[in-house]
């Protein structure tokens, strides 16, 4: 499974619609196989759910996110986790381990809807 | 009674303002946040405090420019910056912030505070004024621009002969579709002919159409542009700088709306709305003797004038947002505006491409401008060049003497050598022009620049 989030300074990204850099990670079971870092700098949102869909992400996990941006990840059929925040390792591991939805990764404010995974297409 | 604490106190006096506040630490991490930061965040108090502020805040200069960080780091207050932040509910929310720095007894920094203005309903109104400064995609709010609009419709049902007159690059024929487009003829054909780019052979055959046989590669009948118009508009281009054999030609289309393709003498009949431009003065033209007087007096029965941008300078920065807006759908980039320092060099310059320079320009800008805002350096040099504190700064230009020699030359370049248009701009007589031009040893043009004034 490959998993994509946007990352600075260590943590995912406050806000994935200007976020510059993309951490892509290739999950096998619960063993990460691959990482790769790719630059998102100055893409806009259309864009930006594009570039997901070209490198084959099937989940993102990010933090706030515009409905625009939502609506373009969840048209290319892509999982998305809003409203995530915490250290890019504790992240990953509770993803790995399906506790992402601990009040513990929710961002101030967004406690209801972090814990939504939306799946379009 | 119950005195409030000191804390209580402060809490109350902050509830009580209607702009956004928080304060942070030295950490990044939210020390207080009241109720207007609630409302305009969506975020709860409680969940607030003790939090990294950009989890909070969610700006969309977060990453890249937080100017809690920039004051922080300099000292410096940033007042009314615009910029988005999202709420909790993913909606994008403008905003307006301005930044202090708190400091200890000792002068060390021990924290930093925002406050922030919801400017939805700000931009609600731009965006209502931005539909009424826009006119079927011709864009303006100064009043040359704004009485063009106001008559535009006027003309649009007349069905009358219009001659459009204005510089390259203005926008003639964006004029001439909206009137197409508010005419009755509006869902039949618009046909453009640029009739300074072809030579005259051409121009007729592109024109009127041939038959079959009419010369040596005509092997199937070609139907002209007005015969194609036929019904709708046709916009003539460029008519001052047809030959005087097509001139003839066009009066008789006119007359009679009537003409012959090559290679026939059956006349077709045409029922079209004539639209004409030119970049040059057709009066001087008749004047010279090179365009047709009766021609003349056929194409001006409405005539309109296209001012150039130099003279309509307050509509550059609804223009840049325009363009800025427009090239950010088709590049696909996050550019949201211009620098202060680009947009007063964009002000300042003369523009001789008109519109469709300052498009070009916009468009510079985007290729070397990845995202945020187009710097001074992302224009092209000639923009850049274009720049008063240069001058300032230059060391000949230390001495008012050298600044009075500075503006007059300036003057007279922008107004191709014209003294009197050189002295109206700088708010002096044009014989204090000549006097002072003396006096300072400049070389005033050997022709007045009046002969050739646009």
């Amino acid at each position: 499974m490959r998993v994509a989030l946007p990352v600075w300074q260590g943590r995912v990204s406050p806000v994935f619609d200007v976020a510059g850099q993309l951490l892509v990670v290739d999950l096998q079971g619960n063993q990460e196989a691959d990482r790769q870092v790719d630059s998102f700098e100055g893409l806009n949102i259309a864009r930006r759910a594009d570039r997901l869909a070209e490198m084959g992400v099937e989940t993102v996990i990010c933090g706030a996110v515009s409905r625009a941006l939502a609506l373009h990840i969840q048209g290319h059929g892509i999982a998305l986790f809003t409203c995530v925040c915490g250290t890019v390792d504790d992240v990953l591991r509770a993803f790995q381990h399906k506790t992402l939805t601990s009040q513990r990764f929710a961002m101030p404010g967004c406690c209801g809807r972090q814990r939504r995974r939306c799946r379009g297409g | 009674m119950d005195i409030p604490s000191d804390k209580k106190t402060q809490e109350i006096i902050l509830d009580s303002i209607a702009d956004g506040v928080f304060t942070v630490d030295t950490q990044w991490h939210v020390t207080s946040f009241n109720r207007a930061a609630e409302q305009i965040t969506g975020v709860p108090r409680e969940e607030a405090i003790g939090r990294p502020c950009c989890e909070v805040f969610r700006a969309s200069i977060c990453e890249t420019a937080c100017a809690l960080r920039q004051t922080l780091d300099t000292g410096r207050p940033i007042v009314n910056q615009a910029i988005y932040i999202l709420n909790a509910q993913g909606d994008r929310i403008p905003i307006s912030i301005s930044t202090g720095v708190f400091r200890d007894q000792q002068g060390n920094i021990v924290g930093g505070v925002e406050t922030f203005r919801d400017l939805s309903v700000v931009e609600q109104l731009r965006h209502e004024l931005e539909a009424r400064f826009t006119f079927a995609d011709i864009i303006g709010h100064s009043p040359r621009m704004q009485d063009l609009f106001d008559i535009l419709p006027q003309v649009a049902v007349s069905d009358s002969t219009v001659l459009l007159e204005g510089a390259s690059g203005t926008g003639k024929e964006l004029v001439a579709r909206a009137i197409h487009d508010l005419s009755r003829r509006h869902d039949q054909p618009f046909v453009a002919v640029n009739c300074g780019a072809l030579p005259d052979t051409l121009l007729e055959s592109e024109l009127f159409g041939y038959k079959a046989g009419a010369f040596t590669d005509a092997r199937v009948d070609k139907p002209g542009r007005f015969a194609i118009a036929d019904q709708g508009t046709i916009f003539l281009d460029e008519i001052g700088d047809v030959s005087p054999a097509m001139q003839s030609r066009l009066l008789r289309v006119l007359q009679q709306r009537t003409f012959e393709p090559l290679g026939t003498n059956q006349p077709v009949s045409v029922d079209i709305r004539v639209i004409a431009a030119t970049n040059k003065s057709l009066q001087e033209l008749v004047n010279r003797g090179e365009f047709r007087e009766d021609l003349f007096y056929r194409i001006h029965i409405v005539r309109l004038t296209i001012p150039a941008l130099r003279d309509r300078r307050e509509d550059i920065p609804l223009l840049i947002d325009h363009f800025i807006t427009r090239f950010s759908r088709l590049r696909q980039k996050d550019v949201i505006g211009v620098s202060e320092e680009a947009l007063a060099h964009l002000m300042e310059y003369d523009y001789p491409g008109n519109v469709r320079e300052l498009e070009n320009i916009i468009e510079h800008g985007f290729v070397l401008c990845h995202s945020g805002l187009i710097q001074l350096e992302h224009l092209p040099p000639n923009v850049r060049g274009s720049d008063r504190s240069q001058w300032i700064t230059a060391p000949q230009a230390t001495t008012l003497e050298n600044m009075e020699r500075l503006l007059i030359i300036d003057a007279l370049r922008r107004h191709q050598g014209n003294r009197k248009e050189a002295a109206k701009q700088l708010g002096i007589h044009a014989s204090t022009l000549f006097r002072k031009a003396r006096a300072l040893g400049i070389e005033l043009p050997a022709t007045d620049g009046r002969s050739h004034k646009e």
